[in-house]
């Protein structure tokens, strides 16, 4: 379980997170949705040890990974695959998926691996392919599979369906919630796309200017008009 | 005809050397996107050090490996003393502190070994090899050259392509921001990279020390060759340093044969600047890659 407690970050005089708690339970897949600069990707960079917060703490699994480096992050536990351009297109799809977990044993790493392909057959079969000679949707899958590669406790998914064909999001997004069930890895997906993600989260978070202003069951959130029209716009 | 075979083939172990400098520069390049300018001057000192060994031991095998190893040591050294203090604020400020390194190191080995140019022994024989009736412009100190060369090369693409640490130094070079969330220490890469392009010069600078004696400045002009070099080649590719450092030596070879020795240098400066008005990205490079 990922949870923050008081979480605040700011830029210079902008307040991006204003204390937030959160908690993302093992086994399912929670939500954070709102506008544009509602706080969502600094959130995901903050958990991801690529932001330093003001104040406040992350705790996974009851210990703190506030404040430490990226790379010490994922070896804990919390992979991050970010938004738009995650994978390395000058690497082959193997070398991008094997650098998720360089630091794990050969064993581990070709468990993962396997996981991997089983999860996005495609990618087993273009596995010596260049990252650039790849679809969008196919280089979303590899960028997904590089983070499984570290044998996550929490994966953060920030923004997975940008630039993708919805059919292709809710497929990926499908699978990536089944996997959450069946290894019980606590997910925490950001998106823009409020209804693409509500559909496959069993909790949504609503934020705004950087606080939540709303949490609780994925179908309460996305039946709640008044919700929809003012935070999410649609 | 015969003219132009032996020019050609004497300027192969020259280019070696010439693709090792480059090498040393897209290293560099690779791992923290700028040239250090103070590369051959780190050849030239690690040089002496070698010529030190070889004075008092007597083995040349030594003193290539001492100067390896110094070149790895001194890589780091630079890399302290010139990217961590400025790499924060701006990497031109870098740059130009690769110069002040440069300036340094020259001084410092006219303090330490004299001014005076030093002969370097060959541990083969330097004349040319006698083969089917007639003395060939290669001696079998340039095979010692071009094979050490080769090794190197292979060593380097071995390490890049097939071994851990070369992905994570890759990654670390194209994305260090995935790199970092992938679990690469990236500022070790950064170090490792500088490292590996200090022992590379190194090399360099013990190969072409026999033919060019040794003084504080007399790796200089092979710092034009290596960027003309490393430039055309891509700036982050090694088979394009490798290419393009042999195709250099070949080139001053025939330019020296035909005309004189001291044009070189200025063919070498119209080539960079032909190939900077033609292709920007360097014949390997990607595109897109340079920041400058």
């Amino acid at each position: 379980m990922l949870h923050t407690e008081d979480l605040s970050v700011s830029y210079g005089a902008v307040q991006a997170l204003k204390s937030m708690n959160l908690t993302v339970p093992r086994g399912e897949v929670t939500a954070v949705i709102g506008a544009n600069g509602a706080g969502k990707s600094t959130l995901m960079r903050t958990l991801a040890g690529l932001v330093r917060p003001q104040t406040g703490q992350v705790l996974l699994d009851g210990v703190s990974i506030t404040g430490k480096k990226p790379e010490d992050i994922v070896r804990m536990g919390v992979a991050l695959v970010p938004e738009g351009r995650s994978t390395i297109p000058e690497l082959s799809l193997e070398e991008n998926l094997r650098l998720g977990g360089l630091w794990r044993d050969k064993a581990g790493r070709l468990e993962s691996q396997q996981k991997v392909f089983d999860l996005f057959p495609i990618l087993a079969e273009r596995k010596n392919m260049r990252a650039d000679t790849l679809s969008g949707g196919e280089r979303q899958q590899l960028a997904i599979g590089r983070a499984l590669m570290s044998d996550p406790r929490c994966l953060l998914l920030d923004e997975p369906s940008l630039g993708l064909a919805p059919l292709i999001v809710t497929q990926i997004l499908e699978l990536v919630s089944t996997l959450a069930k069946e290894t019980n890895i606590a997910i925490l997906l950001v998106e823009q796309n409020a209804v693409t993600a509500l559909r496959v989260a069993t909790t949504g978070v609503v934020l705004n200017l950087g606080e939540v202003v709303k949490s609780g069951p994925a179908q309460e959130i996305s039946s709640d008009e008044e919700l929809r029209h003012a935070y999410l716009g649609y | 005809m015969t003219n132009f075979v032996d020019y050609l083939l004497g300027g192969f172990s020259n280019g070696a050397v010439i693709a090792l400098m480059a090498l040393a520069i897209v290293l560099v390049w690779r791992s923290t996107r700028m040239v250090n300018f103070a590369q051959v001057g780190q050849a030239m000192f690690t040089t002496y050090v070698a010529l030190t060994i070889q004075q008092s031991t007597g083995s040349w095998i030594l003193a290539l490996v001492v100067a390896m190893a110094a070149g790895l040591v001194l890589g780091i050294v630079v890399f302290f003393l010139v990217i961590r203090p400025v790499k924060n604020s701006d990497s031109t400020g870098a740059i130009i502190a690769t110069f002040g390194v440069l300036i340094a190191l020259q001084a410092g080995a006219g303090m330490i070994w004299g001014g005076d140019p030093q002969g370097f022994l060959t541990p083969v024989d330097n004349s040319g090899i006698e083969f089917a009736g007639r003395i060939w412009p290669i001696s079998l100190y340039d095979v010692l050259v071009l094979v050490v060369t080769a090794a190197l090369v292979i060593g380097l693409t071995l390490l890049f392509t097939k071994t851990n640490l070369g992905l994570s130094m890759r990654a670390a070079a194209f994305n260090p921001e995935v790199a970092r969330l992938s679990g690469v220490r990236v500022n070790r890469m950064l170090i490792t990279g500088w490292a590996i392009a200090g022992a590379t010069g190194a090399v360099g600078g013990v190969l072409i020390a026999p033919v060019s004696t040794i003084s504080p400045n007399s790796f200089d002009i092979l710092l034009v060759f290596a960027f003309t070099a490393a430039v055309i080649g891509g700036l982050d590719s090694l088979i394009g340093a490798v290419t393009f450092g042999i195709g250099t030596g070949l080139v001053i070879s025939l330019v020296s044969g035909y005309s004189d020795s001291g044009n070189a240098p200025i063919v070498a400066l119209i080539l960079l600047a032909l190939n900077l008005l033609l292709k920007p990205d360097g014949v390997f490079g990607h595109h897109g890659a340079r920041s400058v």
